[in-house]
């Protein structure tokens, strides 16, 4: 409850801010909000729009919020979300019936963003290894492959700027305008994980070791398990994340510069960070990408620069995540530190 | 007697949460004496010089530097004044050689370092020299040994030029060697004119080396003495105190079978030295075998190592089956509960409900087939344990953190005890409590040995030891000075075997 009343103040400082930059550089920011408004919520073709832009970032953003809920600080989204749309694009080389394609390559593409965690998993565990350093590190190294698989094997014969598109048994059946039947993949992924974190034992121990790892080690709790399952669960969502983006939007390939693919694994960070590392928080912090996304289209065409647009977004979003994100940063330990106090 | 360098006049501390920690303390240091600062663990010898040198406020009081009142807020300032403190973990950058860490953060030290290095060189030298401090300024600090460390911490503070300084445990961490190379070390600096504190509850040193001591017990100076006119004993009488209220009212009660057997049990400590050097010893059903000591000589490491928290060698067995290789999950199964030391770190998880923290280790009988949690009975489960273990909360849902110290206990011990553990394993099961709290946590471990559990008490609470102890051990360094059923227990012998004066086995 607390949380919400936080992140609506958070949300009107970041509107107002933004309101005063635009206005500040002679725009008028009503129109330029109105603009934005309808142009994400305006009529139901809007509204699909920006559903769809958000149901990747739903995942991504549960990657993150899986692991932070383990006491991690994974950023290895944007890597198997990659990994995980080059994997189920690539089903599309073999043949399989209607509807199991589709399935099947679901599946790979999980196995694959799961197979992209174990290293940091293992690392951590086996080396101590800081898992901020090892997937920025698998980040660009899915990053390279990826576009290497993308230009030199799976390009289109004809179009050279994108790949070959997924084939009709592969795709999600559309549903209405953008959005396609893949929404069940995000909302049955959070829906799923939110079960899971407080309603399983193996997710009540993930919180456990999140919050408390000493004490949960003594109370016989598996750390390194813990975090192993938040790392492969993470893998999984991220790379449906990548394959929900090309098996269930348009254009149903991977453009060559990645571009619809974008930073959708950094942007579940900030994700996250809105939806305060909690599933159902994430929807609606996904959602509000959306709007942001899908506005800032209506906003360009009302004369405000792109550059402006990105400003604004970004003051919103900052605004809206700091509260979550001054609370993780409460929890690194620092050498000096007040707690001297009450240790002494 | 000459004006004071230093006095401290009423000096109070409550902690945030509520601990006190000083109690009107009286505290004056002359200048080019060496003053002995003595007490228990937890007496507030640490936080008193935390507030002598600036790094904790007073909650009330006074202090008087030089003749003049003054009020440090931060360390920095005090030691702009001439106030050093060494504490026991050293602030050394461990890559950077002895010279740059002299020189860090000292006046002028900045961009033009490099320049002035031959100037602090030859100043560190004339200091090395006066002082009979030598160590080695070349070499990264990380590869020199502790004591070599500490003295270039003491050189740090003599490069700065304090009048006084603040030995926090000195001892704690060297060798007998390297306190027999301290020792003149602090006395030359004394007769230069310097004045130091030296931190220690080891009864020995106090009197080869200091000139005067003072005593703290709970908070409260209950005595200063000019050392020369003082005795070990007098001093370790000092420091635990009279005996409070009367001997327990424990009923005798015939032995039960050895539920745990340790035989030269082993515990490596930090920097290879350690930590648990050879103990053995057993605990029956239905006895209260109590580890003496102060903090700090091994207890923790044992008791980690009992629970599966710390690799050991020797031998271990609970009811004849060796802990060997096992973990915790596994220790407890067969049978061990534990209340840690320090709960709010190792036994709950602040941030969880009571319920959460109820079954924490034991979610077992509360799952379904498929692994899912059934919380309507874990709710039922943790309100019984609230009222079974008088815990006031606002209710099972309430974080852990929203309880009263007492009360996040009796959760924790609650807990513990419905796990049916054959032996409880209770380290300071009381401290930092209320008097209600204490009253409920030992009336209930001397409930439980009569109802024939058997118990490992691991306290530095004197007082605690003689109300519910059947049989105490005293630790020091890592092992066991005595073993002595509780009817030849008297405080003066604890108290000196606890300072490592003597020794039953020496």
């Amino acid at each position: 409850m607390r949380a919400v009343l936080e992140s609506l103040v958070a949300l009107a400082l970041g509107v107002l801010v933004g309101a005063a930059v635009m206005a500040a550089w002679g725009r008028d920011p009503w129109a330029a909000y109105a603009a934005l408004f309808t142009g994400a919520l305006g009529n139901a073709r809007a509204l699909a729009s920006t559903l769809s832009r958000a149901l990747p970032l739903v995942l991504t953003g549960l990657t993150f919020a899986v692991g932070a809920r383990a006491g991690l600080f994974n950023i290895g989204a944007q890597g198997q979300m990659l990994l995980g749309a080059v994997v189920a694009l690539s089903c599309g080389l073999f043949s399989l019936p209607a509807g199991l394609h589709l399935a099947v390559a679901l599946a790979l593409a999980g196995l694959a963003g799961a197979l992209w965690a174990l290293p940091v998993a293992l690392l951590k565990l086996g080396r101590g290894v800081n898992e901020v350093i090892s997937t920025i590190m698998l980040n660009w190294i899915a990053h390279w492959l990826t576009l290497y698989l993308v230009v030199q094997k799976l390009s289109d014969r004809v179009v050279g700027q994108r790949t070959f598109t997924a084939p009709l048994g592969m795709r999600f059946p559309p549903l209405y305008g953008e959005l396609t039947w893949s929404f069940l993949v995000s909302l049955g992924t959070a829906l799923f994980l939110f079960w899971f974190l407080w309603y399983h034992r193996q997710g009540y121990e993930v919180r456990a070791v999140g919050l408390n790892p000493k004490a949960a080690r003594a109370a016989g709790i598996s750390v390194p398990r813990a975090l192993l399952v938040a790392l492969l669960l993470g893998g999984v969502s991220a790379a449906w994340a990548g394959a929900i983006q090309v098996l269930g939007r348009f254009p149903y390939a991977i453009t060559s510069d990645l571009a619809n693919l974008g930073t959708l694994g950094f942007d579940g960070i900030a994700v996250a960070l809105i939806g305060r590392n909690h599933p159902l928080g994430i929807l609606g912090g996904a959602f509000f990408f959306g709007v942001l996304a899908t506005g800032a289209a209506r906003m360009g065409l009302r004369g405000v620069p792109l550059e402006m647009i990105q400003i604004v977004q970004g003051v919103i979003v900052v605004a809206m995540a700091a509260p979550e994100a001054l609370r993780l940063l409460r929890r690194v330990p620092l050498p000096i530190r007040k707690k001297e106090e009450v240790a002494a | 007697m000459p004006e004071p360098l230093l006095l401290a006049q009423g000096i109070t501390k409550v902690y945030p949460d509520g601990t006190v920690a000083l109690t009107g303390v009286d505290f004056a240091v002359q200048p080019g004496e060496v003053h002995g600062l003595l007490g228990e663990n937890g007496a507030g010898k640490t936080t008193l010089t935390k507030i002598l040198s600036g790094l904790l406020p007073p909650t009330a009081g006074r202090i008087v530097w030089k003749g003049r009142p003054v009020r440090f807020s931060s360390p920095r300032e005090a030691l702009h004044a001439g106030i050093g403190m060494v504490h026991q973990h050293f602030a050394l950058v461990g890559p950077f050689t002895g010279l740059e860490n002299i020189a860090l953060g000292a006046e002028g030290s900045g961009l033009l370092l490099p320049v002035r290095a031959r100037a602090i060189r030859r100043r560190v030298e004339e200091l090395m020299q006066a002082s009979g401090l030598h160590a080695p300024l070349d070499l990264p600090v990380e590869e020199l040994p502790v004591g070599v460390q500490q003295r270039l911490e003491i050189l740090k503070m003599l490069f700065r030029e304090v009048d006084l300084l603040i030995l926090d445990e000195p001892t704690a961490v060297l060798t007998p060697q390297e306190v027999d190379e301290l020792f003149p070390i602090l006395r030359r600096l004394a007769g230069q004119g310097k004045s130091v504190v030296f931190i220690t509850h080891k009864l020995r040193e106090i009197l080869a080396v200091t000139d005067r001591v003072t005593v703290l017990r709970r908070g409260r100076v209950v005595a200063v003495r000019e050392t020369r006119g003082t005795t070990v004993e007098e001093l370790a009488q000092l420091m635990v105190g009279e005996a409070v209220g009367g001997q327990a009212r424990r009923a005798p009660r015939p032995p039960g079978e050895v539920v745990l057997r340790v035989r030269d049990l082993r515990v490596p400590g930090p920097a290879g030295r350690p930590a648990v050097n050879g103990v053995s010893f057993e605990v029956r059903a239905g006895e209260i075998f109590a580890i003496a000591g102060v903090q700090g000589n091994g207890q923790s490491e044992l008791v980690e190592a009992l629970v599966g928290l710390r690799p050991w060698q020797g031998e271990v067995e609970l009811l004849r089956q060796s802990l060997r290789g096992k973990g915790p999950a596994q220790i407890a199964a067969l049978g061990l509960g534990h209340i840690p030391e320090d709960r709010q770190a190792l036994g709950l998880i602040l941030e969880f409900s009571v319920a959460e923290n109820s079954v924490l280790g034991r979610l077992g009988p509360f799952l379904d087939p498929l692994g899912g949690v059934r919380w309507r009975r874990v709710f039922r489960f943790a309100q019984d344990l609230l009222e079974r273990f008088s815990v006031q909360a606002r209710g099972v849902r309430a974080p852990a953190r929203s309880l009263s110290g007492g009360n996040q206990q009796k959760l924790l011990v609650g807990r513990e005890l419905s796990k049916a553990p054959r032996v409880l394993l209770a380290n300071q099961p009381t401290r930092g409590l209320d008097v209600a709290a204490t009253r409920y946590i030992r009336d209930l471990l001397l409930r439980l040995r009569d109802e024939g559990l058997a118990i490992l008490l691991v306290s530095a609470d004197l007082d605690e030891i003689f109300e519910l102890a059947d049989r105490v051990a005293v630790m020091y360094r890592g092992a066991f000075t005595g073993v002595l059923p509780a009817e030849e227990l008297d405080r003066e012998r604890i108290g000196l075997l606890m300072g490592g004066v003597v020794g039953v086995r020496e």
